[in-house]
């Protein structure tokens, strides 16, 4: 399996845009860390220690191919491009840190790209599934599964009283961090999220918006993630964030129908308006288009909106980074140049969707 | 000129970025001056600034640390050679080891993390547990040899005696031969 596919193929598994809740929950991620015993952390051990730790657990995973029944692509960091790896941090396939990384490291990625093993990031290891829309349970057997694969060949850092031992003492414990990412515009529009934030870090969970930095979430994407790992089983953590998670679709629910009901035609035009930017836009800031692509995504789960797929949400959000964007125009491109290009890339999505559309409904007409 | 976020408002700020070393200037209306972020995807910094936190509950002073020396007293892993101060500084371990190393102190550090928790619940490797199993069994049988002694069962408490040794021996040959009795 060629690199080249994983860099130009844009769409990936966790954009489509279904599983459970999937009008709210854009994607499910588990992440596990964990680390081999005779090797210091990635933050101090040295070159040959990287090297030795990368070879022994791509050797095994590579091994495990058949009993795990999925293809793995080992990708070596150092060789890809800095665009290329930009753009597996855009697809969400590799983390930022793994990308700057100055050691050996690699990523081991299956061929539907749900799962990813990242070598010599923080920790020795890090298994991650992405899973579209909410499913906490099988993204959770899938990487554990890949843990116990991993587990009966590598001797894992671990201690009665610590758990798992990692870099981070964020992570000691389970090692296990599972978000879910959530488009919440109502709860946005309606101003409830500060105090739906505020409620959830006492419980040991956090949020944040994935996409920008500051203030507001861009595209009004958040994520929802445990901050505990120690002390709190595997279950007791998935089961908490999924009930909390329940409770956030609930009230957006409910805030989605109380915009609806209180002024149908301002909401209804402020969506079209923005439908419109996204269809005739000659520039588009990442600000304007995250703003547009979100009210337009909602005017599609109320049903306001017609013949746009509602995978424009999750896959646009990530086509439109800059990354993405040079991979598109096929060359770099200074800040006020993307701004045409992701003009461009709307124009040409909607073009696509409009013109499914019409065959669909004319079949008759040829 | 008009603002180019809303496309509304008259534009009042002016918004230089570089970006690959190229100036690129923006025009935005007061309103949305207020709300502007560039958008980066580059976030290298940890969110959290661990290290800042860390450092503050065990009272270094943030702007001091550079000029302070590392305290004689302070401990270092042997296996990685960071002290117990770099740990705080940076917010991470160096390696497995330094868990050890700085086993006193990292109660304290856990608690604050993970609301309170300092003792591990949860999977464990399959290794691990199947020694962790044995250990509780010697245990077991331990104590009731001792019973067996005290009701003056000397038979019973040889008997356990045995057992216990044949299981210490599966501990140390790694678990491996599984037939107990």
């Amino acid at each position: 399996m060629s690199i080249e596919r994983f860099l130009n193929n844009s769409v990936t598994s966790w954009m489509a845009g279904e599983g459970e809740h999937a009008d709210i929950v854009m994607s499910t991620r588990i992440r596990l860390a964990r680390n081999l015993t005779g090797y210091r952390f990635p933050l101090s051990f040295t070159e040959n220690e990287a090297l030795q730790v990368d070879q022994a657990i791509s050797a095994v995973l590579l091994d495990a191919e058949a009993e795990l029944e999925s293809t793995f692509s080992y990708i070596d960091i150092k060789e890809l491009s800095a665009l290329n790896r930009q753009v597996l941090v855009e697809k969400h396939l590799i983390s930022p840190k793994l990308a700057h990384s100055e050691v050996a490291g690699s990523v081991l990625l299956s061929d539907d790209e749900a799962v990813s093993v990242m070598v010599n990031e923080e920790d020795h290891i890090r298994i991650q599934c992405i899973f579209p829309g909410m499913q906490l349970n099988e993204a959770w057997r899938q990487a554990n599964h890949i843990d116990d694969v991993l587990e009966k060949e590598l001797p894992y850092a671990f201690d009665e009283q610590f758990g798992y031992l990692t870099s981070c003492p964020t992570n000691t414990g389970t090692g296990l961090r599972a978000s879910v990412m959530m488009h919440l515009p109502a709860l946005t529009m309606t101003k409830q999220m500060d105090r739906i934030v505020t409620a959830i870090t006492r419980l040991g969970m956090v949020v944040r918006g994935i996409y920008g930095e500051g203030s507001e979430a861009l595209g009004n994407v958040y994520q929802v993630s445990n901050q505990t790992t120690l002390g709190k089983s595997e279950e007791d953590i998935l089961t908490d964030l999924q009930s909390i998670t329940e409770q956030i679709i609930q009230k957006e629910r409910e805030a989605r129908a109380a915009l609806l009901h209180t002024r149908p035609n301002v909401l209804e035009d402020r969506l079209y308006r923005s439908l419109g930017v996204l269809t005739y836009a000659r520039l588009l800031s990442t600000e304007e288009a995250g703003r547009c692509l979100s009210d337009v995504r909602l005017g599609i789960d109320l049903g306001l909106i017609k013949g746009v797929d509602v995978s424009i949400l999750n896959e646009c959000m990530v086509f439109m980074q800059p990354g993405f964007l040079q991979k598109y125009a096929g060359t770099s491109l200074q800040p006020e140049e993307r701004d045409v290009f992701r003009a461009k890339l709307f124009r040409e999505r909607l073009q696509v969707d409009n013109n499914l559309d019409n065959e669909g409904e004319e079949p008759h007409d040829v | 000129m008009i603002c180019e976020n809303c496309k509304q408002r008259p534009a009042k700020v002016t918004v230089t970025q570089v970006q690959n070393g190229d100036q690129v200037q923006r025009h935005y209306c007061e309103v949305c001056a207020k709300n502007f972020h560039p958008f980066h995807l580059d976030f290298q910094q940890d969110p959290l600034s661990l290290h800042q936190l860390l450092s503050n509950w065990f009272g270094v002073p943030e702007s001091k640390q550079v000029q302070q020396k590392p305290q004689p007293e302070s401990k270092t892993c042997s296996s990685c050679g960071w002290t117990f101060r770099q740990f705080l500084n940076q917010g991470k371990f160096g390696c497995a080891h330094c868990y050890e190393s700085f086993h006193k102190q990292l109660p304290d550090v856990f608690k604050k993390l993970h609301n309170g928790n300092v003792k591990h619940v949860g999977k464990a490797p399959g290794t691990f547990g199947q020694t962790l199993q044995l250990k509780k069994q010697i245990e077991a049988i331990r104590t009731s040899m001792r019973t067996a002694i005290e009701i003056e069962n000397f038979e019973e408490a040889a008997r356990l005696r045995d057992e216990a040794r044949s299981l210490e021996e599966q501990l140390q040959s790694g678990g491996e031969n599984r037939d107990v009795h």
